[in-house]
């Protein structure tokens, strides 16, 4: 694929967007382009790819206001859903997570930068292990903004704090428990006496559920 | 082992249903009576009111088709949950006597997992990513260790029960999915309305909310049945292919009442193809609630150990899929 000229070799296919090696001006760069679905009636297809986009790239944005690390935007063209970044070199946290390192200080540390997004009104909305990229010896960069939110609402911030006991509960149900405390741990550094709203909420959420144990005692 | 018959009871919701099956995966009978409501949706007091009225000769006549005797059958089995109480309560009573009477060991069934099997043995699909869509259940789910796992779910309603009342309010007969399917081949127009995807999950409430105001407001309703289908079945294949490219798998599998929907195959098909993933759809005639369903999972459960004393049979209305150990998936 091509796009301004930069050829780049396809190192990620996702559900929703393809995602290439670069370089642009020099630097080494990941070109973030969504695929148009043939699936979906055109329309709908355009106007989610354009919107997704211009939305993703205004949410890295704020994030980083918040003092957050995400890679930094070269370039941007909605009508081509395209998006120009900085490239991150590492493994996904999930991988990490999988390959049995001590990921925990990670979780603490996602944990504290979640804080800081929440406290800045920005929701990640697809907040899972394999949207964390952990560079060697640093802090974890936060990636795929496009579902994200510009909120507050305890209603928000639980359902992505939810997503991330979700994801680990899905994929390392194992350690579950352990690395999610570290991930409340740094998050309460961050939200204070907030994050056990938004704790509570979580829990409300999963009851919200279908078919869930603790629900019964409510109910009855 | 030899052979080993088993004989699954099916209540949940608007379907009482009795099948036998084989442990070899050959289902020897599916006989089921559905509770149609006069007006509105399903009443569980009087589903539950129609399931005693025809179990004796829907049992009876699983037997028949299956030429066998309870003298031949080894186990009964019995959906415990998820769904209504009353209704649970018909099928599980009936199980419980069956099992007392001709001194058969009961076998609990979770209805979610029955989907699940009878869609992997129609299929011939050993492990797939599973969409298992109905009146009741939206939920996009994989095996991992030991057990079906969740992938995504609605947050709200089930797209059935979200179709279904949609039907309801544009003044079709229940049940309305098929007839909105229907309509919406001859729409032409697609709508504004809400898409709403968060993270894994989705939600249909809104979207029911949007479309019955612009029901309100004079749109054209084969437009507004294409529109709807369109948007939910976008938003589940969003989410299917998000699993799909998440969890590796190499299969999807379409299981549920509205698998049998066309155009929600045609998109996961797509979708499946897309990231080279083999495609399935549950048969028809397995697709809704049926007893089938039940002896087969019924067979494989028992096979593995799989029984629960009379005494504690409870039924589960809200038994969720992930509490459920399998044993006989291979990890």
């Amino acid at each position: 694929m091509t796009y301004l000229g930069l050829k780049g070799e396809l190192i990620k296919k996702g559900a929703e967007a393809e995602l290439y090696k670069v370089t642009f001006l020099g630097l080494p760069a990941i070109l973030k382009r969504r695929v148009p679905k043939p699936y979906r009636a055109r329309e709908l297809d355009e106007y989610i790819r354009r919107t997704r986009t211009a939305h993703e790239v205004t949410m890295m944005l704020h994030a980083r206001a918040c003092g957050v690390p995400v890679p930094a935007i070269y370039d941007v063209d909605p009508d081509e859903g395209v998006i120009v970044m900085e490239y991150i070199p590492g493994p996904t946290l999930r991988e990490l997570t999988s390959r049995g390192v001590d990921v925990k200080p990670i979780f603490r540390l996602v944990g504290f930068y979640v804080g800081r997004m929440h406290r800045g009104q920005v929701v990640h909305g697809d907040l899972t292990p394999a949207n964390i990229v952990v560079p060697e010896a640093e802090k974890p960069f936060f990636v795929d903004f496009g579902l994200s939110e510009r909120t507050g609402e305890l209603e928000a911030l639980g359902t992505d704090v939810h997503l991330m006991l979700r994801a680990l509960e899905s994929t390392h149900y194992l350690k579950v428990k352990e690395l999610f405390n570290s991930f409340l741990e740094g998050y309460r550094e961050v939200m204070g006496a907030r994050a056990e709203e938004v704790f509570k909420k979580v829990l409300e959420i999963r009851r919200r559920g279908r078919y869930v144990e603790e629900r019964r005692a409510k109910v009855r | 082992m030899p052979r080993v018959a088993v004989l699954g009871i099916e209540s949940t919701a608007h379907t009482f249903g009795c099948g036998v099956a084989l442990d070899d995966g050959r289902i020897l009978s599916n006989v089921n009576s559905t509770y149609t409501p006069k007006v509105g949706g399903i009443h569980p007091r009087e589903s539950s009111q129609h399931h005693s009225s025809v179990a004796p000769q829907v049992v009876r006549r699983a037997l028949e088709e299956a030429g066998l005797s309870f003298e031949e059958i080894d186990a009964i089995a019995v959906t415990l949950g998820p769904g209504l109480g009353p209704c649970l309560r018909v099928g599980a009573t009936i199980a419980r006597a069956l099992s007392i009477v001709h001194g058969k060991p009961l076998v609990p069934v979770n209805h979610a997992v029955a989907h699940i099997e009878i869609a992997k043995l129609a299929t011939g699909l050993e492990d797939p990513l599973i969409v298992f869509v109905s009146g009741g259940n939206t939920i996009i789910a994989s095996y991992s260790d030991g057990r079906y796992r969740f992938f995504g779910e609605t947050l709200d309603l089930a797209l059935g029960n979200m179709l279904d009342s949609f039907a309801r309010e544009a003044g079709l007969p229940h049940p309305g999915g098929p007839k909105v399917e229907e309509l919406a081949q001859r729409g032409t127009k697609l709508l504004r309305l809400p898409y709403i995807v968060k993270g894994q999950d989705i939600s249909l409430s809104g979207l029911l909310t949007a479309a019955i105001k612009l029901l309100k407001e004079g749109c054209r309703l084969e437009d507004l049945c294409y529109s709807v289908q369109e948007y939910a079945f976008d938003m589940l294949a969003e989410v299917a292919e998000r699993a799909l490219a998440y969890t590796e798998k190499k299969e999807l599998v379409l299981t549920g009442g509205v698998a049998r929907n066309r155009e929600l195959q045609r998109k996961l098909r797509i979708v499946a193809e897309e990231h080279g993933a083999s495609f399935g759809v549950v048969p028809p005639e397995l697709a809704g609630d049926n007893g089938a369903m039940i002896a087969w999972t019924g067979a494989l459960a028992y096979k593995h150990g799989v029984v629960v004393e009379v005494e504690k049979s409870y039924v589960k209305p809200r038994w969720r899929l992930d509490e459920v150990d399998v044993p006989w998936v291979e990890g």
